[in-house]
């Protein structure tokens, strides 16, 4: 990373409000914040704490309420749906808790169906490109199986490898080892830190798990709906709850006290 | 797994769905079936019917009937806006007969599908025997074209089919109404006031009790004598090979000859009312029958779509375009349909092939297999799938991604 490259992604005073009725909840509240290429990022933060909508609106799945957010040098908040599809299809990669795979479809037709669904066929490339992502995740033997007949372990490397079919330039993760147990969920996370070596891609995934949050190479930490821009050493030792509400740590220092698992 | 890599991924996608609720799909195909069955089955046996009846009607009467022109009265141009009230006394015009027949004859010739002509002298009379005297209306014809229009011939149930200047031809009916046999004579007074003693030939029955009990053949030329047209005849009758040419037909001879040509059609009101109320009544039954299909196709893949949100939203997310996910339900309902259809086409056919094989005579339906429309029912019926398929297929394809991966 130097400093003359473009960051890969651009946050700017991004703002959610839920509208039910008469009732505005607001749930983020000014996110700022910038990834760079390559980067492994855990967002940390209590459940409720709007990490989930926000990677929504980074995955362009659900629009802000103000803001922007520019990736790639490109400005998203003002694509039009089918724009925003196409460049979700190609840059961005999802990773959910619960793997969501297509149960009527086998490993090797879910890996691969972001590629065969933009072009509406399979083709030898797709097919192949598929089959790769799989043996890399360790499923070589298991791409003909149906998505039911997998552990949840295995659901959960199959949609990594789906995530990572396009070659995407950012992936999100949510929670993506929420539903395992300590042993798959340190699997999954090894071969996610492995991958995103291998291939330059930026991930930024929220999770509940500090041990794997340690181990990514920057934190953010959210609550009551913004990020902190300071890295944590500059940040004042003490912090009054519900006042500071997030920060960032660059330097893999402690966190605040308030940490989600303690709450949840 | 090589043979996939030519298959349109929205088209294998819609499949696997359809095969990964088989119970569903199978009932969903066995209702468009069961409609289509009906559609065809239905179409089989109103145009069955329809062909019957016309076949009994046409197969023994004229195609085309060519008759004198009505008399227009002169009358003078009208100023402008006028109304012009013409009041003319028919009964006072000269009788009305075709003078000009042999030219007609020859206009005739140069019309191509034209399998009989038959030249006749129509009119009323009364028929006297013993105390008895009966209205009956008599048709001289040219003995050579007695059988041109209607199979008489064929009739004969006593006696022969000839008719020599002193011979004529009646109904069973007729002749028992009289109490009279083959080979008797009969005393017929003609509307013209003229008297003859005419010999039975032959009786026939046509099975139309109205023919039967009413109608006599006499030779053509006795009938001139009778009703005194040395000359003129009071009518043409046409067959033809193709009986929907009528009208046509009609309207050509019309134009060329100056006098009136009607075609079967408008000159059978009855059986023209008659098959428009069986047409009518069944397009009513096929057009329910697409509304289920509508219906049923609708509802099933509405819940579909509703239990497979979380898919799309998967979908979706990924950036599967709204596209993509409007043609996988589009290409569910149009599989239903096409698959259903075809099922249902067979099974009509084999429904139709089975009844119209059944019973004997008069017992028999008269449904015919061949008239199943069944290109028109598989056209409809996957329209109908198709247009079903809409609106699950864009309620799928709005589903928010968010949302529905929450869910």
């Amino acid at each position: 990373m130097t400093d003359t490259q473009l960051p890969l992604l651009e946050v700017s005073d991004i703002r959610k409000i839920f509208v039910d009725r008469d009732f505005q909840t607001p749930v983020l509240k000014g996110i700022n914040f910038t990834l760079q290429r390559g980067e492994m990022v855990a967002m940390l933060g209590p459940s409720g704490s709007g990490k989930s909508t926000l990677l929504s609106i980074l995955g362009t799945l659900m629009r802000p309420t103000s803001g922007s957010f520019r990736m790639l040098g490109r400005e998203l908040t003002t694509l039009a749906e089918k724009e925003l599809s196409d460049f979700r299809n190609q840059q961005i990669g999802f990773i959910f808790q619960y793997h969501h795979l297509l149960p009527d479809f086998t490993a090797l037709e879910n890996a691969m169906f972001p590629h065969a669904g933009r072009l509406w066929r399979e083709t030898r490339t797709g097919r192949e490109r598929a089959a790769m992502l799989l043996e890399r995740v360790g499923l070589k033997d298991r791409m003909n199986y149906r998505a039911t007949r997998l552990s949840g372990g295995q659901k959960q490397r199959v949609a990594i490898a789906r995530a990572l079919m396009n070659q995407p330039a950012l992936v999100l993760a949510d929670e993506p080892t929420g539903n395992l147990d300590r042993e798959n969920a340190d699997q999954a996370f090894a071969l996610m830190t492995e991958i995103q070596r291998e291939t330059g891609s930026t991930f930024l995934l929220s999770t509940h798990d500090r041990e794997l949050a340690e181990r990514c190479e920057r934190r953010i930490y959210i609550q009551g709906g913004v990020v902190a821009t300071a890295p944590a050493h500059r940040m004042p030792l003490r912090v009054i709850a519900g006042e500071v509400a997030a920060v960032i740590d660059h330097t893999g220092g402690s966190p605040p006290s308030d940490d989600s698992r303690q709450r949840a | 797994m090589a043979l996939e890599f030519s298959m349109r991924f929205d088209l294998k996608v819609a499949l696997r769905y359809l095969l990964s609720n088989r119970l569903q799909t199978a009932l969903l195909i066995g209702g468009v079936a069961i409609a289509v069955t009906v559609f065809t089955f239905n179409a089989a046996l109103i145009n069955g019917l329809a062909e019957f009846q016309i076949d009994r009607v046409v197969g023994s009467s004229a195609h085309v009937t060519i008759e004198p022109a009505m008399p227009r009265p002169a009358v003078a141009p009208a100023a402008d806006g006028a109304e012009r009230l013409v009041v003319s006394q028919t009964a006072l015009e000269r009788r009305e007969q075709i003078k000009e027949w042999r030219s007609v004859e020859r206009i005739i010739d140069t019309l191509p599908g034209v399998t009989g002509v038959s030249h006749n002298i129509i009119g009323t009379g009364l028929v006297t025997r013993g105390e008895q005297t009966l209205p009956v209306s008599l048709k001289g014809v040219e003995p050579g074209r007695l059988a041109a229009i209607a199979p008489i011939d064929d009739n004969i149930v006593a006696g022969e089919a000839r008719l020599g200047l002193n011979d004529v031809l009646i109904g069973r009916k007729l002749a028992n109404d009289l109490g009279i046999g083959v080979g008797q004579p009969i005393f017929i007074t003609s509307n013209q006031g003229r008297e003859r003693t005419l010999t039975v030939r032959g009786l026939y029955a046509t099975g139309v009790d109205s023919l039967d009990a009413r109608l006599a053949y006499v030779n053509l030329d006795t009938a001139r004598v009778m009703f005194d047209l040395p000359e003129g005849l009071t009518e043409i009758e046409i067959k033809l090979a193709d009986i929907y040419a009528a009208r046509a037909v009609a309207r050509q001879l019309a134009d060329t000859t100056g006098l009136e040509a009607v075609a079967w059609m408008d000159k059978n009101q009855r059986l023209r009312e008659a098959l428009e109320g069986q047409g009518n009544s069944g397009s009513i039954i096929k057009m329910f029958t697409l509304i289920t299909i509508v219906v049923g196709v609708a509802s099933a893949l509405l819940l579909t779509t509703f239990r497979r949100r979380p898919e799309i939203g998967i979908m979706r997310s990924f950036g599967i375009s709204q596209r993509f996910v409007l043609s996988v339900f589009m290409l569910q309902g149009a599989l239903i349909g096409i698959i259903g259809s075809l099922v249902g086409c067979f099974l009509g056919w084999g429904f139709s092939t089975l009844l119209a094989s059944a019973g004997e005579g008069a017992r028999r339906l008269p449904v015919d297999p061949s008239l199943g429309q069944y290109d028109v029912a598989l056209l409809l019926a996957a329209a109908a799938s198709i247009a079903a398929a809409l609106w699950p297929a864009r309620a799928a394809s709005r589903i928010d991604p968010v949302e529905a991966i929450s869910q």
